[in-house]
C-alpha cells in the first residue's frame, strides 16, 4: 500500500520521467565503464603493441609480416574449418539436450542436467587426461579391442572442442526454449498439428535467435582455444597455436597481439551476419507466458532420449575416467587402488581452492548484475549506441585468455594510471574471469530478453511503475532462469579457468587452476587429475548448497505471496 | 522506494568486497623472486635459504620457463621481481631481460667458468638442466623396437610416427634439442640429421615436457624431452628408460640475476649471494644432474638414472652466446624447413 502511494506521489510530482532516464542512463554506463576498463582499454594496448615495430615507433611491418608468412595461413584456414565443424556439430548435439531436457518426455533428466554441465565444472586437464585415457594410442578402446585408432589432429581436436562447447551451447539454447509460450503449442494441438510441424512453424522460429547466438559463441570460443589444440590436436596448427608460439615460445608479444587483433575480425563478420539473419525474422512474444509441459510422445521422446543418453554417457565417461585414475596407482600400468594422490606435495595444498572459490562467488555475483543491468539499459538506448555496445558487449569472448592475461598485465601493472592499485589483487582475477566469459553471459541473458514481452513493461508504465521497479518486480523475475545458468556458469569457469589467470596471480596469490599446471608442470600428473577431482566435488557442492539457498528463497517468496 | 535502498545496499555491499579483494602492497624485508626451477628443489632451496635469512620473506613465483619470460617482459615498464633465479640462460640472454637487469657480482660466483657467467656480470649461472629420450620400454617391445642410442638410430623407418619432439618455436626445450644437434654436428649435417628424422616425428608439440609424459603414458614410443622429467617418471614406476643420445646431449643453464629497478637490493643481493654458498652447493649435490660449480659433485639421482659421473663427457659442445646469439634465424629455418 505504501509503495503504490509513493509511486503516485513521484509520478504526480513528474519525477518519474526524470529519474526513469536517469536510471537508464546509469544502467548503461555503469556496466560500460567495466566493459571499457576491462576489456576496450586493454585491447586498445594489445592494438597499440600490434603496430609498434622493431627498434620503437609505430607502423605495420609485424601486419606484413605475420600475412607473409605461409604458417599464419595454414592456421587461419585450420582455425577456421574446426570452428565450422565444432559450431555444426556441437550447436546440432546442443540443440538435441536442450530440446530434450525442456520440450520431451523421458526419465532421468537431472541426471542429465548434471553430465552435461561437467564439462565446465572439470579444469581443462581433466578433459584432455580423458580423451587421451579413452581415445589415445594407448587408450581404453584400442587396446580393449586391439585398434590402433590415431586421436591425435583434427578429429580429437573436434571431439575436444564440442565437449567444452556443449554445455554453453545448451545454456543459451535453453533460454530460449523455456521461455516459448506452452499456449500457442496447445493451440496447434488442437488444429491438429503434429508434433513435426509444431517444431518445424512454432519452436524452431520461437529459438533461431538462441541458435545463432550459440552457433556465434561456439565458433569464436573455438577459434581462440588454445589449451585443448595443445594437448589433442597433434600437428594441427591453429590461430591460437601462432600466438604461442609467438608470445611464450619466442617472447615477441608484438607479433602474438597481431594474431590476437586479427582474431577479432571473425568475430566482427559473424556478429554481423548473424544481425543480418535476424533482420528477417519476426519474433513473436506472448504476453503471459506459461512455462511449457510435454506430454510423452513416443516416435519424438524414445530417440531423443537414446541421444540425450549417449551424449550424456560420453561425458560422464570422459570426466569419470579421470576421477577413476586419480585413485589408481599408475595409470596406465598399475591399477590398483590408492588414495595417495590426494595428499598434495605442493606447498600450499589445498589453500588455492578456498580462495578460489571467494574470487569465483565474486566474479559471479557482480558479472551476473553487470549483464543484467547492461541488458536493462540497452531496452532503453536508442538505436545509435545499441549497435556498437552489442558489438563491444559480444567481442570478450574473441580474445585468447593468454592474450587477455598480458593484456591485463600491460594495463593494471603501469604507473601511469591509479589503476595499477588493483594489479596483483584477487579483484583483478575476478575481473578477468567475468570479463573473459562475458560474450556468453551477455548472450544468455539477451536471449531471455528477446523473449521479453514489452507489453509487460508498457503495463508496468501505465500502472505509473518506474525503470527500476518494472526491472526488478517483473524483468528480473521473467529472466530468473537465465540469471542463475549465468551465475552458475560464471561461478565454475572461474573456478577452474586458467589460461588468462596465470599471468595475474602472484607468489602470495594463487589459484586452483594454477595449482593443477603447477602439479603437472612438476610431472605430478596424478595429483594434478586428484586436485581436479577435489575442485570438481568442492564446486558440485557450492553448487549444490546455492540451488538449496535458491530454493528455500523461492518457497519462502511463494509463501509469502499466497499469504 | 524499498528497492532503492536494496540496489545500494548491494552496491555498497560490491564495493565492499571487492575492497577486501585489494591487494595489500609490499613490506621491507620482502623480496619477490621469478623462477623456472623445479617444485621439488625450490621447496627444499627455499627454506634453507629462509634460515640463512630469517629476517627476509622470502616470496616466490613458480613459472615454465616460457611462460614467465613472457611475464617478465609485460611487467617490464614497472617490474614485480626483485631477482631471476634459475632461469634458462638462451632467454635470460635475450636483450630485451638483459635490459632489465643490473650487473652484480655475486659471492663466490668467480669460481664460476667464463661461459657460465656474464661478461658484464648481469647474469651467472651455476646450475643447468638436460635434454634426454624418453623410451617407453613395454611400448618399445610391444612394437618390437630397438632402443634408439643416438638422433641417428631415429631414422629408422620403423619408429615412423613413434617419437614426439618439442617444437623449438614454441619450447625453449625444443630448441635445446635443435641446437645441441647443429652445434655438435656443425649446421650443415645437423640440418640433415633433423631431416632425417622428421618423417618418423608423429608431432612437435608446444610444451617440453609432454613427449615425456606422452611416452611415459605409452601413446608413444620415444619423447625427446627432458632428463628431469624422465627420472621423476622412472622414480614413479612408469616403464620408461631415460637415453642421452651419443655424440651430444643438449643441455640448459639456470641463470640468476639481479632486477635493476628491485627496491630491495640489499635483501636480493644476499640472496643471489646464498644461492653461491656451500650450503646450497650442497643441496644442487641432491638435486641437479648439471653443476657448474667446479668440485661439486652431482646428484645420487642422477647417477641412478645413468648419469656418468663426468657428464662434461656426453655434453654437446654448446656455445651458448652463439646458440642465444643465432636463435632467431634458426628457429625460423626450423619453421620453414620442418613447420606443419
Amino acid at each position: 500500500m505504501s509503495q503504490t502511494l509513493t509511486t503516485k506521489q513521484t509520478a504526480i510530482g513528474g519525477r518519474t520521467f526524470d529519474s526513469d532516464k536517469l536510471l537508464a542512463v546509469v544502467c548503461l554506463i555503469v556496466p560500460l565503464i567495466g566493459l571499457f576498463l576491462f576489456f576496450l582499454y586493454p585491447m586498445v594496448i594489445v592494438f597499440l603493441r600490434s603496430i609498434t615495430v622493431e627498434g620503437g615507433g609505430y607502423g605495420l611491418a609485424n601486419y606484413q609480416e605475420i600475412l607473409a608468412s605461409k604458417g599464419f595461413w595454414r592456421a587461419t584456414q585450420h582455425s577456421l574449418l574446426m570452428g565450422g565443424a565444432t559450431t555444426v556439430v556441437s550447436v546440432v548435439l546442443g540443440y538435441i539436450i536442450a530440446h530434450g531436457l525442456h520440450r520431451c518426455v523421458f526419465p532421468g533428466k537431472n541426471l542429465i542436467r548434471v553430465a552435461i554441465v561437467l564439462p565446465m565444472l572439470a579444469p581443462s586437464l581433466v578433459q584432455a587426461l580423458g580423451l587421451i585415457f579413452i581415445f589415445g594410442r594407448n587408450g581404453l578402446i584400442n587396446r580393449f579391442f586391439g585398434l590402433e585408432l590415431e586421436i591425435y589432429g583434427f578429429w580429437g581436436l573436434l571431439i575436444s572442442n564440442t565437449l567444452y562447447a556443449l554445455p554453453q551451447v545448451v545454456m543459451i539454447i535453453g533460454a530460449a526454449l523455456v521461455l516459448l509460450d506452452a499456449r500457442i503449442f496447445e493451440a496447434a494441438e488442437v488444429m491438429g498439428a503434429k508434433p513435426s510441424r509444431q517444431f518445424r512453424d512454432l519452436t524452431l522460429p520461437g529459438v533461431i535467435y538462441a541458435i545463432l547466438s550459440a552457433a556465434f559463441v561456439v565458433f569464436i570460443i573455438t577459434i581462440t582455444d588454445f589449451g585443448n589444440a595443445a594437448v589433442i590436436g597433434g600437428d594441427y596448427s591453429v590461430l591460437a597455436t601462432e600466438i604461442y608460439s609467438q608470445v611464450i615460445g619466442q617472447r615477441n608479444f608484438n607479433m602474438g597481439a597481431v594474431v590476437g587483433i586479427m582474431l577479432l575480425l571473425p568475430t566482427v563478420v559473424s556478429y554481423y551476419i548473424e544481425r543480418q539473419a535476424m533482420k528477417r525474422q519476426q519474433n513473436q512474444k506472448a504476453t503471459n507466458i506459461q512455462p511449457y509441459v510435454p506430454r510423452f510422445y513416443g516416435k519424438r521422446d524414445v530417440p531423443m532420449a537414446m541421444a540425450n543418453y549417449v551424449i550424456a554417457a560420453m561425458i560422464v565417461l570422459v570426466i569419470g575416467v579421470v576421477v577413476y585414475a586419480s585413485f589408481v596407482k599408475l595409470w596406465p600400468y598399475n591399477y590398483s587402488l590408492t588414495t595417495k594422490h590426494y595428499f598434495i606435495t605442493l606447498a600450499g595444498g589445498y589453500s588455492s581452492l578456498w580462495v578460489t572459490i571467494w574470487i569465483s562467488i565474486c566474479a559471479a555475483t557482480l558479472g551476473t548484475l553487470a549483464v543484467f543491468v547492461l541488458g536493462v539499459g540497452l531496452r532503453r538506448a536508442s538505436a545509435v549506441l545499441t549497435q556498437p555496445i552489442q558489438v563491444l558487449a559480444s567481442m570478450p569472448a574473441a580474445v585468447p585468455g593468454m592474450v587477455l592475461g598480458l593484456a591485463y598485465i600491460l594495463t593494471f601493472n603501469s604507473t601511469s594510471t591509479p589503476l595499477y592499485l588493483l594489479y596483483g589483487s584477487a579483484a583483478l582475477i575476478a575481473a578477468v574471469n567475468f570479463y573473459h566469459y562475458h560474450t556468453q553471459a551477455f548472450m544468455t541473458i539477451m536471449t531471455g530478453f528477446r523473449q521479453f514481452p514489452s507489453e509487460l513493461e508498457e503495463a508496468g508504465e501505465s500502472l505509473g511503475a518506474g525503470l527500476g521497479r518494472i526491472s526488478f518486480n517483473i524483468i528480473a523475475p521473467f529472466v530468473t532462469p537465465m540469471l542463475i545458468s549465468i551465475f552458475f556458469f560464471l561461478f565454475m569457469r572461474s573456478m577452474v579457468t586458467l589460461s588468462a589467470v596465470v599471468f595475474l596471480t602472484t607468489p602470495k596469490l594463487s589459484v586452483a587452476a594454477v595449482t593443477i599446471m603447477r602439479l603437472d608442470d612438476a610431472g605430478l600428473t596424478s595429483q594434478a587429475a586428484a586436485f581436479s577431482t577435489a575442485v570438481m566435488v568442492v564446486v558440485g557442492l557450492a553448487l549444490l548448497g546455492m540451488k538449496g539457498i535458491l530454493v528455500l528463497v523461492q518457497t519462502h517468496k511463494a509463501r509469502v505471496k499466497g499469504a | 522506494m524499498k528497492n532503492w535502498t536494496k540496489n545500494i545496499t548491494s552496491a555498497a555491499v560490491a564495493v565492499a568486497m571487492s575492497g577486501s579483494l585489494l591487494a595489500t602492497s609490499a613490506q621491507a624485508g620482502e623480496l619477490t623472486v621469478y623462477t623456472a626451477l623445479e617444485e621439488e628443489e625450490i621447496a627444499s632451496y627455499v627454506e634453507a635459504a629462509k634460515t640463512a635469512m630469517p629476517d627476509v620473506e622470502l616470496n616466490v613465483l613458480r613459472l615454465s620457463t616460457g611462460k614467465l619470460g613472457a611475464r617478465l617482459l609485460a611487467e617490464a615498464d614497472n617490474p614485480q621481481a626483485d631477482v631471476i633465479w634459475g632461469w634458462a640462460v638462451t632467454a635470460m640472454m635475450d636483450p630485451q631481460v638483459l635490459a632489465l637487469l643490473e650487473s652484480y657480482k655475486a659471492k663466490g660466483a668467480d669460481v664460476l667458468g667464463k661461459e657460465f657467467r656474464d661478461p658484464e656480470d648481469r647474469w651467472f649461472a651455476p646450475i643447468g638442466y638436460m635434454g634426454a629420450f624418453c623410451v617407453n620400454t613395454a611400448r618399445l617391445e610391444q612394437k618390437n623396437l630397438p632402443m634408439p642410442k643416438s638422433w641417428a638410430d631415429l631414422k629408422d623407418p620403423a619408429f615412423k610416427g613413434e617419437i614426439l619432439m618439442p617444437d623449438p618455436n614454441s619450447s625453449g626445450t625444443g630448441y635445446l634439442h635443435v641446437n645441441a644437434v647443429l652445434q655438435s654436428n656443425g649446421l650443415e649435417k645437423g640440418w640433415g640429421v633433423l631431416t632425417d628424422v622428421d618423417p618418423n616425428m608423429a608431432q612437435y608439440t608446444s610444451s617440453g615436457s609432454k613427449p615425456c609424459k606422452a611416452a611415459r603414458a605409452g601413446e608413444y614410443a620415444v619423447g625427446i624431452s627432458l632428463a628431469f622429467t624422465a627420472m621423476k617418471s622412472i622414480e614413479d614406476g612408469y616403464p620408461l628408460a631415460m637415453v642421452f643420445p651419443e655424440g651430444g646431449v643438449g643441455y640448459e643453464l639456470e641463470a640468476s640475476g639481479l632486477m635493476a629497478s628491485s627496491d630491495n637490493k640489499s635483501d636480493a643481493k644476499r640472496f643471489l649471494d646464498w644461492t653461491m654458498t656451500k650450503e646450497a652447493q650442497a643441496l644442487y649435490g641432491k638435486f641437479k644432474a648439471l653443476i657448474t660449480i667446479p668440485g661439486v659433485e652431482t646428484s645420487e639421482a642422477a647417477a641412478k638414472a645413468g648419469l656418468p659421473s663426468d657428464i662434461s663427457s656426453i655434453l654437446a659442445p654448446v656455445n651458448f652466446a652463439e646458440s642465444a646469439g643465432r636463435q632467431k634465424d634458426i628457429k625460423k629455418e626450423w619453421k620453414e624447413r620442418f613447420g606443419r
